[in-house]
């Protein structure tokens, strides 16, 4: 019932904006297209509805932190508005779904029936509940590695710094990225999708709900799922953890976006008790409390020249890393 | 929230009962739904949807009409289905399969890559590439020449329709048409091109590739098709909302039927009502011509391509 709202409220704005719009800008090739995007807007704006509806109220109710001034927050509505709403799903739907078609018709050409997971397991065609949890079991996987890796290289650091560096962590906080870090995401994600056959189109309901839960883990609030659920999906007290001032740049802990297993298998999970103070104190401030250009441009910065240190051990006394320190230097004043 | 469950077994039950129906099965290719949904003709209702891999845009009978071709172009195969229980047989792997079409001799089944840019020319018996025509770009949509030597494609990309001479297998000529041409139809010996960057028809000479004039239908200008008694051509306006009905032998435009929600695909149903899939709406929409008022039923996302059987009996599962 929902998802035909969704679908309606996507056709209606592409019949109605989108391509009136197109066909006076000489675009109209591109309407099949265009539905996907307006399907994937539709579900952003709901995205940030839902997420906003849920998560102020929860920071409202039990911060962990208070902030006399919020400036730094507005910049994090920007990046979430651009990043859900706007030009990205646009650019990573049309190039997703460009570069699927090209790969998956050369392999095809050559005798090879490109890879689906429907293919491999004909079982889960039409169960399509089953078949996304396995999606997204893999591509949080992929996630944790993608993550982890840019916590290791220097010149992805400095581009991930910008994600790190916010001091008011707040849900809205998720999308904050580099340009670049989102560039590399997404051919990190497209070359995993082509491998096990991500249908562009069919989930958008469900990825709704994984962008929730990646954006509440970002929540100023002082929130747990408790033993056994910190242990089955990443809860903010969680997340909180990675985004410390001591777990910035390599030395880190819990990369993981949705579940917490991978942290776990590889010995990266930190189930501290704690809600740590966030930022990163090797940033450059223009990172921490700049707009949006001089965040981006501080990231480019520290891309090509380099950072004051990318490895916070430097700059921060105490052993390297681990909840011992964690709680010895960045734990949040309390409520 | 106890007390709700036996009537949610009930409903359970009722939708794994046997749904009894008369015969007659439509279906349609939920082009952004992964699935073709399966609705009864006489009840106009949606019986079940019968998932696929990824993306099915349009669908073709054989010409010995034993089997219906779907194609799934991000999925990269035709599933072939029976035309009369709507069973699924087999899946062909074919690169980007959007369109297709046989020759009306039956010899050659030619696919549209749209997303490759390629024209495909298969022999539908092995259904063994043939011949690749590389055409940028976006080669949407086509029609034959009724002695089979001549296929034209329109090729959404670059505005133009290009001619292939399935005797020779070169490309005979390329004309710019206006932009993003869509559907085309062979009619009395001309080519109509439904222009969906403008607002008109497209008339081109099949020998030439001449365009001759354009005839005004509506915005979004997107498909066309001939009546079973060749009286009317219905041009779909995908931008203005509209059918036009062109008289089929002046070419004249007669009636205007406002339809909105992104009319495409349509099929002409045996009691004279006109199916359209309506690609913004989730649903088909069942017109009479006479009065111009129609019905519709919800289909899954983006419906595009629709067939019809008035014999078809399909049992869908658990039914």
């Amino acid at each position: 019932m929902i998802d035909n709202l969704f679908d309606s409220t996507a056709g209606w704005l592409q019949e109605h904006a989108l391509l009136p719009l197109m066909y006076s800008l000489g675009l109209m090739q591109w309407e099949d297209i265009s539905y996907g995007w307006a399907l994937f807007a539709v579900y952003g704006a709901a995205q940030v509805a839902i997420t906003f509806a849920i998560c102020l109220p929860l920071e409202a109710w039990r911060p962990v932190e208070h902030w006399p001034d919020k400036k730094a927050v507005l910049v994090d509505v920007l990046y979430t508005l651009i990043a859900r709403v706007g030009l990205l799903p646009l650019v990573t739907f049309v190039g997703f779904y460009e570069v699927q078609q090209w790969l998956n018709g050369f392999l095809t050409d050559h005798g090879w029936i490109p890879p689906t997971l429907e293919g491999l397991f004909p079982i889960l065609l039409g169960h399509q509940i089953a078949t996304f949890c396995l999606y997204v079991i893999i591509l949080d996987f992929a996630d944790y590695w993608r993550h982890r890796l840019s916590h290791v290289f220097d010149w992805w650091y400095a581009l991930h710094a910008v994600h790190h560096a916010q001091r008011q962590m707040t849900f809205w906080s998720d999308d904050r990225n580099h340009l670049l870090d989102e560039v590399i995401s997404f051919l990190w994600f497209t070359a995993i999708a082509l491998l096990i056959g991500i249908p562009p189109l069919q989930f958008p309901l469900l990825v709704l709900l994984l962008r929730f839960l990646e954006s509440l883990s970002h929540a100023n609030a002082r929130l747990n799922f408790g033993r056994l659920g910190e242990r089955l999906l990443i809860s903010p007290r969680f997340h909180r953890t990675h985004h410390g001032v001591t777990a910035a740049g390599h030395d880190s802990v819990n990369y993981g976006a949705i579940l917490p297993w991978w942290d776990m298998m590889f010995g990266t999970a930190e189930f501290s008790r704690i809600f740590v103070t966030t930022g990163d104190p090797t940033a450059e401030e223009a990172m921490a409390s700049g707009g949006w250009l001089a965040q981006q441009s501080a990231g480019l910065r520290r891309l090509i020249w380099g950072g004051v240190s990318k490895d916070v051990s430097r700059v921060l006394p105490g052993p390297a890393r681990s909840g011992a320190r964690l709680r010895a230097t960045g734990q949040a004043p309390g409520p | 929230m106890r007390s709700l469950l036996p009537v949610a077994a009930l409903m359970a039950v009722m939708a794994a009962a046997p749904q009894a129906h008369a015969a007659g099965d439509v279906l349609v290719m939920n082009s952004a739904g992964a699935s073709l949904s399966v609705i009864d003709m006489a009840s106009k209702t949606e019986l079940c949807r019968i998932p696929v891999l990824r993306e099915p845009h349009h669908v073709m009978l054989t010409p010995d009409k034993r089997d219906l071709l779907v194609g799934d172009s991000a999925g990269n195969e035709l599933v072939d289905l029976d035309p009369n229980s709507f069973a699924v047989r087999r899946h062909l792997p074919v690169s980007d399969p959007y369109q297709l079409g046989f020759s009306p001799n039956g010899k050659f089944l030619v696919v549209n890559g749209i997303a490759r840019a390629q024209v495909d020319i298969y022999d539908p018996a092995t259904y063994k590439l043939i011949k690749r025509f590389p055409l940028p770009t976006m080669p949407s949509h086509m029609d034959f020449a009724p002695d089979s030597g001549m296929v034209y494609v329109s090729l959404q990309g670059t505005g133009k329709l290009a001619a292939i001479d399935l005797r020779t297998m070169t490309v005979s000529w390329e004309t710019a048409v206006g932009p993003a041409p869509a559907g085309v139809l062979w009619h009395n010996g001309l080519v109509l091109v439904a222009v969906m960057g403008a607002d008109y028809v497209a008339v081109v000479d099949p020998a030439t590739g001449k365009l001759d004039r354009r005839i005004h239908t509506g915005k979004g200008a997107h498909q066309l098709f001939l009546s079973p008694d060749g009286k009317i051509i219905y041009v779909n306006d995908r931008v203005e909302g509209t059918v036009v009905a062109l008289n089929a032998a002046t070419l004249i435009p007669e009636h205007t039927y406002k339809l909105p929600g992104g009319p495409d695909d349509i099929v002409f149903a045996p009691d004279g009502h006109v199916w359209f899939t309506l690609r913004f709406d989730h649903k088909v929409a069942v017109m009479d011509p006479a009065s111009g008022t129609y019905d519709t039923i919800e289909v899954g996302r983006s419906p595009h391509g629709i067939f019809m059987n008035p014999r078809a009996v399909v049992k869908c599962p658990g039914g």
